[in-house]
């Protein structure tokens, strides 16, 4: 019952969508440019995230850093506040008059109303999420894993590249799979910074708001068809990964 | 030859030990839980740093703190280290595991099979590690470090946990293995007869001292103190005559027979307190001169509480100090 309460509304999204209504909504002129903006901030999300996300994620599960709880608190927070505060609160970060936003500047840069803004609200969002998923599958591996691996005659990189990450595998592709279905579904902080340019959350928002709830469903399920695909063959993957290992 | 003069800190003392294992020699460390004796070997192998000393292996130093400091890092030092977890890599086969240490120029097929066959894994080449037991995963364990060909072999308490007989086939195939490669092996140990069946010398270990090294029956017989003696199994310290404050004799249950055999050793004689089943004999508290003695006998000679009289075959002697001191000249019957 559960199963089917949460499954609810995909399925209400599946009845009151028509072939023609999909047709007519996605094939109207610049319809799928905010799924091109979202597929392309998304990616760069994602690589963002597995660049400094991963090695943080790492540290926090060997104790490399000092006051862990610290660091710890540090994502916990910014993964309990509301993504509508974390965009306010970005504008005073990184806004064009801020230090942050001047530096930016420099390079020719703006975290307000551009791409770069809508990647990192992106990322304010989804990264707590991938680290913290990270750093539970660094966890999970014994320490004397790598240890055994240098002393079979690795560097550490290269017992990170054999060992560490071959085992961490399933549960780093799991926590990328949620944060890129968090970066795709961003909206609170991406409206506060990154009206422009559109991604789909914000494409379904105006189109609810000029045209009605029925024209905005047909991007509704491209955000699912776009958001979804990653996460199950994650997780699938995990599976078989896992399963394997048992022999 | 295996070099190590060094001090390690620990949370509440420090290490301070010197071992010398030559070639193709086997050394057990035996001690206490929480002697120092992993982190001796954690030093040597470089995962835990060293306040002063030194570590050599085959003339190569691989740790000094005297100038030029040298830290030669873990990957770099040829040291084997298995302990008691095999530590197999579960995402990679048997053979992926026996294979991890070949360098890339190495194709090793060959010496894998060879070594597989040898060590009686060959029939589990394409199994993944979570399917094999413990016997077999410390099997490929020995067999990575093997073809990862280190120069000296460190085992962390092993095969603890292992039933009796698994244990003594692996500590043999050790045993063989070392000896057909002239490697320098260091065996912690936490059980006396499996350091014995494994080693030329033992080296006793206590609080971060070592306290004793010599060949395992020397240490075993003939302990420099009365704390190796107690470590080493000696369960009672019985006084030579009424002096409280003189020289006492070790008492080891093992080394006991029935009777007055004064040509032997030590005879004791007093109540038998208690009688317990051990293994195929019995094991009996004898009360005498005030000291509460265990014996193990082949059998009861006497009821609870009846006379005992045994004899203590050729027990070594400690001074008031502890320090091993000259048998006395007439040992009577107590």
């Amino acid at each position: 019952m559960i199963w089917l309460a949460l499954l609810g509304p995909v399925i209400a999204l599946l009845v009151h969508l028509s072939p023609a209504a999909i047709r007519a909504a996605l094939t109207a002129p610049g319809a799928l440019a905010p799924l091109v903006t979202s597929l392309e901030s998304g990616a760069v999300t994602l690589a963002v995230l597995l660049c400094l996300g991963t090695p943080l994620a790492w540290l926090m599960a060997r104790g490399g850093l000092p006051l862990p709880r610290v660091w710890e608190a540090g994502l916990l927070c910014s993964l309990l506040l509301p993504p509508l505060v974390i965009g306010l609160l970005l504008v005073f970060m990184v806004g064009p008059v801020t230090p942050v936003g001047q530096f930016l500047a420099t390079l020719h840069l703006s975290a307000t109303n551009t791409f770069f803004a809508l990647v990192v609200a992106q990322v304010y969002e989804a990264a707590p999420y991938y680290v913290l998923g990270a750093q539970a599958a660094f966890s999970e591996i014994d320490p004397r894993m790598e240890q055994q691996a240098e002393l079979l005659g690795d560097r550490p990189w290269r017992a990170a590249r054999r060992v560490t990450l071959p085992l961490a595998a399933p549960g780093l592709a799991m926590a990328l799979a949620v944060a890129w279905a968090r970066a795709m579904g961003a909206f609170g902080a991406v409206i506060i910074v990154a009206y422009h340019p559109y991604g789909l959350p914000l494409q379904i928002w105006t189109t609810l708001q000029e045209t009605g709830l029925a024209s905005a469903l047909p991007f509704a399920l491209v955000l699912l068809v776009v958001a979804l695909p990653l996460p199950i063959a994650a997780y699938v993957w995990s599976a078989r990964a896992r399963g394997r290992r048992r022999g | 030859m295996l070099e190590a003069d060094v001090e390690v800190d620990r949370r509440h003392f420090t290490v301070r030990a010197s071992l010398h294992v030559a070639d193709g020699e086997r050394l057990a460390l035996f001690g206490p839980s929480g002697a120092g004796k992993s982190t001796l070997l954690e030093a040597i192998a470089g995962l835990v740093p060293v306040r002063s000393g030194r570590v050599a292996l085959g003339g190569r130093v691989l740790t000094s703190t005297a100038p030029p400091r040298v830290r030669v890092p873990v990957w770099q030092r040829g040291v084997g280290l298995l302990r008691q977890q095999p530590s197999l890599f579960p995402h990679l086969t048997v053979a992926g595991n026996l294979r991890y240490g070949l360098g890339p120029g190495q194709a090793g097929d060959q010496s894998v099979d060879s070594l597989a066959r040898a060590l009686g894994i060959a029939g589990l080449l394409h199994a993944m590690p979570a399917r094999l037991s413990g016997g077999q995963a410390h099997r490929v364990a020995l067999g990575r470090l093997l073809l990862a060909g280190c120069d000296a072999l460190l085992l962390d308490e092993p095969y603890a946990g292992l039933d009796h007989a698994l244990r003594r086939s692996l500590t043999g195939l050790v045993v063989s293995f070392a000896a057909d490669r002239q490697l320098p092996a260091v065996l912690v140990a936490h059980e006396l007869a499996e350091a014995q069946a494994f080693a030329h010398r033992l080296a006793v270990l206590d609080r971060g001292r070592l306290l004793q090294t010599g060949p395992p029956d020397q240490v075993v017989l003939r302990p420099a103190s009365r704390r190796v003696a107690e470590l080493v199994g000696y369960l009672g310290f019985v006084p030579a005559g009424p002096r409280v404050d003189g020289p006492v004799a070790g008492i080891h249950p093992e080394r006991v027979v029935p009777g007055a055999r004064p040509e032997e050793g030590m005879v004791l004689a007093g109540r038998a307190e208690a009688w317990r089943p051990a293994g195929p004999g019995w094991e009996a508290d004898l009360r005498t001169r005030g000291v509460l003695v265990t014996c193990r006998l082949a059998a009861r000679s006497c009821d609870t509480g009846g006379d005992l009289e045994v004899t203590a075959v050729d027990p070594p002697w400690f001074g008031p100090d502890g320090a091993a001191v000259p048998a006395p000249e007439r040992q009577r019957a107590c």
